[in-house]
């Protein structure tokens, strides 16, 4: 018993020495963002503002800059919902496919799926850009939306879910008359809720975070997502720290939204991502 | 008129379905994985075919390719004079060393982690969302906080250690500073993955240990490390994987330098084929390729590696 406390001793204290790193970079963005520029230039770092102002938010999110954050947020909430909406009627299509209907080549068609995710996603960076610029897609919402929908992963998790749904449910709704479409609409997609909450969690957060491709597919600083945006606004900021640092938060807020209402999702989902069972 | 017409159309159709029932339970599955197949074939498939057939191309990204066999290979791999050579030399150099030097801390910290919460201490639930945090924010956002906390004038790191180190421009530091934000950044997945994986853990082995004479660490080593074994195969592929794609953090943060000694080779492959001036997408698809080919092979030795140790 005596061990048994020293062990949980020792834990905490690490823990307690790995949180203070943690939270040291937010607590710092956090009450950057409340400070003036004068503030935080000059060579006695405090902890606190001296003053505490809001200029940051105001300058950041309305003045008419060329840095136009409040226009970049907007962009990026328009791709990631968009691209989740998109995501979660392929997939669960594509999940009722693979797991509860028969036809030919179903189990070929899935492996061959399933094999191209160990092929490295680099190799078609170029020729997707040419694609998207051929589609006139260049500086487009659909850019950023479309082809993160290709991806295969989210059909595995919903096909591994849809099969641990008796068959004999679908059975029954047969004989009860019920078509294909009604069996997937009416009694497929209300139990498979909780697998799509967690597929449109990791797609709005994995779109809203995109960085790379964003970067390569809008040039036009109006038209951009926030993401690549904030690398704009580190330049144009150099030397103005309170800024970017504000633009910084301001671009986490809808992620750690979204994790503060659905982190029991959140956490399940990442030990049912791993996809594999203790 | 219209109304009678749709009705006849529709009696028909439904004729048709009564009388090729079979034909028709045939097709139907292809509409529901269709749509998605379509956008994987032209987004993914399509494209990545088109990667390697175009980097044995001269290509600008406006005309057609021009078919050059080997050359892209034998400029970037074999021409020493070439800048091309230095670029994939060092650009794949620095590339491993950020998988190296990223990697086991990013497997060993958030192990520990874990470890640590599964002793459910107080405050379980906040220390889980602190270290998970970082992972729902992006590159940039975190890049502008690191880059501002080491600063070498107003950072309050170099306040408080009362240095005016050189963070993000010296080395070895700007290779500390890369590889620290990364660890703060991306844990929380691999940490969730573990934390799911030990609490799957039968208490009933540790207690069995305990009554043998074993201490934690010989328990950690004997019971916990091969019960999660999966799991940590599958963080150990998964992450080198994630950090042979780095990108964001060295362009943001130390903008690959001092001297190209943090430029990666996906920011070259990105000026190449994107990069103001003529596109030399040929070249950067040919190194595209090699990243992907370095990528594919560190997996698969990881993989039989960690596998054919029982």
């Amino acid at each position: 018993m005596e061990k048994k406390r020293i062990t949980k001793g020792i834990s905490l204290i690490f823990l307690l020495i790995m949180a203070f790193i943690w939270i040291v970079p937010l607590l710092y963005t956090i009450l950057s963002s409340f400070k003036s520029e004068a503030d935080i230039q000059s060579s006695a770092f405090t902890i606190l503002p001296i003053n505490w102002v809001i200029g940051n938010y105001q300058d950041v999110l309305f003045a008419n800059t060329s840095a136009p954050v409040a226009k970049w947020f907007m962009n990026s909430l328009i791709i990631s919902v968009s691209q989740t909406v998109l995501v979660i009627v392929l997939v669960s299509l594509a999940g009722y496919g693979y797991s509860r209907m028969k036809f030919k080549g179903r189990d070929a068609i899935f492996i061959f799926l399933m094999a191209t995710m160990m092929f490295p996603a680099v190799v078609n960076l170029i020729p997707l850009y040419k694609i998207i610029d051929t589609l006139g897609w260049v500086n487009n919402y659909m850019a950023a939306i479309v082809p993160g929908a290709a991806g295969v992963f989210n059909i595995f998790l919903v096909r591994q879910f849809m099969q641990g749904i008796p068959i004999d449910f679908d059975e029954s709704a047969r004989v009860d008359g019920a078509s294909d479409f009604q069996i997937f609409t009416k009694l497929i997609l209300p139990l498979i809720r909780p697998v799509l909450t967690v597929v449109a969690l990791f797609t709005f957060t994995g779109s809203w975070n995109d960085f790379l491709w964003p970067s390569i597919v809008f040039n036009e600083v109006e038209k951009m997502p926030i993401t690549p945006g904030l690398q704009l606004l580190q330049g144009m900021y150099a030397l103005d720290v309170a800024h970017a640092l504000t633009g910084a938060l301001i671009a986490i807020v809808p992620t750690f939204i979204l994790y503060l209402f659905t982190q029991k999702y959140f956490m399940e989902s990442l030990s049912l991502s791993s996809g594999v069972k203790g | 008129m219209i109304n009678t017409g749709e009705n006849k159309e529709l009696s028909m159709s439904t004729a048709i379905m009564k009388n090729s029932r079979k034909k028709r339970l045939n097709l139907s599955p292809y509409l529901y994985i269709g749509p998605h197949l379509i956008l994987f074939g032209i987004f993914f498939l399509f494209p990545t075919l088109y990667g390697i057939y175009i980097s044995f191309t001269n290509w600008d990204l406006i005309g057609e390719p021009e078919f050059v066999g080997l050359a892209n290979y034998a400029e970037i791999l074999v021409n020493k004079d070439s800048t091309f050579y230095d670029q994939l030399r060092i650009g794949l150099g620095n590339t491993f060393k950020f998988v190296l030097f990223t990697v086991p801390a990013c497997i060993i910290v958030p192990l520990l982690l874990a470890a640590g919460l599964n002793t459910k201490p107080k405050g379980l639930k906040f220390f889980q969302a602190l270290f998970y945090m970082p992972t729902l924010f992006s590159v940039s956002a975190v890049m502008i906080v690191f880059a501002m906390l080491f600063s070498v004038s107003f950072g309050p790191i170099n306040h408080y250690l009362n240095v005016d180190t050189n963070w993000l421009s010296t080395q070895p530091y700007a290779w500390f500073t890369l590889v620290i934000v990364t660890v703060w950044w991306t844990i929380g997945g691999n940490m969730i993955i573990y934390q799911a994986a030990l609490n799957g853990i039968s208490k009933d082995l540790y207690e069995a240990a305990s009554i043998d004479g074993a201490n934690s660490v010989q328990k950690f080593f004997k019971i916990t490390l091969p019960s999660i074994r999966a799991q940590i195969l599958y963080t150990v592929v998964i992450t080198t994987i994630a950090q042979f794609n780095v990108y964001g953090q060295p362009l943001m943060l130390t903008k690959g330098g001092p001297t190209s000694s943090t430029t990666v080779l996906l920011m070259y492959i990105q000026e190449n084929a994107f990069g103001s001036g003529i596109s030399i997408a040929g070249i950067g698809a040919a190194m595209a390729v090699i990243l992907g080919i370095c990528i594919m092979i560190v997996s698969a030795i990881q993989f039989f590696f960690l596998r054919q140790r029982d």
